[in-house]
């Protein structure tokens, strides 16, 4: 498992891939950190818990690890690299856990470096509009710690997804359309036929805001810090149930 | 080893891709694969190194399924397709990816490199790479861990000349080292050359296994014969019992040897310009086998 999990972390080290995400990651946190601070008004982003929201702006690197995370899994198959990977690791199982690992240790990685960036930014930023950087150790700590959590379970279901659905751009597609529609609208038909109306809390986009809540946005419908996290770990266990089963059992012809 | 026993793999409910084969590949020994295209080969080899589940039989290395040997990229090498890298990683690193999760020690990786001389290249993106250096880089890979049993699935594709013979020379030295090479190939005059002994299968079924010389000899040898009154030949040769096809402005004759056509022509007072025996080539069994299956 070692050995495999050490190759996968090498595949992602010696693409450009890499470096590309880590381009577009640099530019979006940029862009979103100079217009919101730009954009606001001094007292909007002078108490530290509106520049802790700011701080959040890092969660975009979630977006980047899924990515990654789908990326690493589906190329094995557009490349055809996954018949040499299972040469060398036969036994499924390993690949599957090996890819969900990587997916997280990038995941955490990535957001890591975008917090750190948009700290920096933040830092910069904040005087030069006149505000002081006033973000406190103990809250933002917590918020890291939480958004670090939620980075290593999307690399996890990224990887998952793209072993289950295997095609690339399927797969990318496919997760893009349930964060920015599917789960909106899934959401809003349980609320609008009260089937149950805080039955879309459970859905992972909304669990992971209920990760990364700072508190300062209306809350009401979300779940509990602790409760997001068990909510976003089954999601990602049942990527990675999926990829397991699927990869176990499908033919790699 | 490479044993396979009474394999059977279908795809759906209408392809029967493989239907209860059976050989066995001895150490040592280069073996050569062959089948007409959609035969079962690639999925039989497929089978054995456990990307693709039988429905029945067994297909084994050095007695275990491939996937219950311990550290199996050190004990088998595969090239099954020239396809399977990623375009933007470097030579090297694909190479030293499959080395860590197959165990195989780092050093091995320039090892390889120079095997298949590919180490001016080995820091160039595969991407770059022509499918002759992407056939060596496929090799390098199967042969990282040092493995006793080699099965390699058209590795002649995209070769040039001088890479056929490169690959002929390697193949034959690796035997020589006591590996066996199981080799599937489509290029039959290669593969004719290169190999100790044959498989031969069609739709998925045993056809035939043996030297190249067992099985050539098996087959009956043909005389290309010339003559200005090649319609009375003809008849005198079909009178004898021999079985007679046009080829150009001469005839091959099937069935008997190039002194009974000379002392047939002699008796019926027929001129001949050309009586050449034709040796019996491998394409010569491989079409003979595989057409009678057919029928």
């Amino acid at each position: 498992m070692i050995a495999s999990l050490s190759s996968e972390w090498l595949k992602i080290r010696t693409t450009r891939t890499i470096f590309w995400l880590l381009v577009a990651l640099t530019a979006l946190v940029t862009l979103f950190a100079v217009a919101s601070v730009a954009g606001e008004h001094k007292e909007n982003i002078s108490s530290p818990h509106n520049q802790l929201d700011l701080l959040g702006i890092g969660f975009l690197a979630l977006l980047i690890a899924l990515i990654m995370g789908l990326i690493v899994s589906t190329g094995e198959f557009r490349h055809g690299t996954i018949t040499p990977t299972l040469l060398a690791t036969p036994s499924r199982a390993s690949v599957a856990i090996s890819k969900a690992i990587a997916g997280m240790l990038f995941g955490v990685a990535l957001v890591a470096l975008a917090e750190g960036f948009v700290a920096f930014e933040l830092a910069i930023a904040l005087p030069i509009k006149g505000v002081d950087f006033v973000i406190q150790a103990g809250p933002a700590a917590g918020f890291l710690g939480r958004v670090l959590f939620a980075a290593a379970l999307w690399g996890a279901i990224g990887s998952g997804i793209g072993l289950a659905i295997r095609n690339q751009i399927g797969a990318v597609v496919g997760c893009f359309a349930w964060l920015f529609f599917v789960e909106r609208l899934i959401t809003a038909i349980l609320r609008v036929h009260a089937i149950n109306s805080h039955a879309g809390r459970f859905l992972p986009l909304q669990a992971t805001g209920a990760v990364l809540n700072t508190g300062t946005r209306n809350s009401g419908d979300l779940l509990s810090h602790a409760a997001g996290m068990a909510v976003l770990c089954g999601w990602m266990a049942l990527a990675t149930v999926l990829a397991l089963v699927l990869l176990g059992r499908r033919d790699v012809s | 080893m490479i044993a396979v026993e009474d394999l059977r793999k279908r795809y759906g409910k209408k392809t029967l891709a493989v239907d209860g084969l059976s050989f066995t590949v001895e150490p040592g020994r280069v073996v050569g694969f062959l089948g007409p295209n959609g035969a079962g080969k690639t999925t039989t080899l497929r089978v054995l190194l456990g990307l693709v589940r039988a429905n029945s039989g067994q297909a084994t290395i050095n007695g275990k399924r491939y996937v219950d040997l311990e550290r199996p990229f050190c004990q088998v090498g595969a090239v099954l397709e020239a396809s399977g890298f990623h375009p933007g990683r470097k030579a090297r690193n694909h190479l030293r990816v499959l080395a860590r999760a197959g165990h195989a020690p780092k050093a091995r990786v320039d090892e390889v490199l120079k095997i298949v001389g590919l180490e001016g290249a080995a820091n160039k993106r595969v991407g770059g790479y022509s499918l002759g250096m992407r056939q060596r880089l496929a090799l390098a890979a199967a042969l990282l861990g040092d493995p006793g049993v080699l099965i390699l699935d058209e590795p002649a594709n995209g070769l040039d000349p001088e890479g056929i013979r490169w690959l002929r020379d390697t193949l034959r030295s690796l035997a020589a080292e006591g590996r066996a090479v199981l080799i599937s190939s489509h290029v039959l005059a290669e593969v004719e050359q290169t190999v100790d002994e044959v498989v031969i299968i069609n739709k998925g079924k045993f056809v035939a296994h043996g030297s190249v010389e067992s099985l050539t000899r098996s087959v009956e040898g043909r005389v290309r014969v010339r003559s200005p009154q090649a319609a009375k030949l003809e008849k005198q040769l079909a009178k004898a019992g021999l079985k007679v096809d046009a080829d150009g402005d001469a005839l091959l004759v099937t069935g008997g040897a190039s002194s009974q056509i000379g002392e047939i022509a002699a008796k019926s007072q027929v001129v001949l310009h050309e009586l050449t025996p034709i040796a019996t080539q491998l394409e010569d069994v491989f079409f003979a086998l595989t057409t009678e299956e057919q029928r």
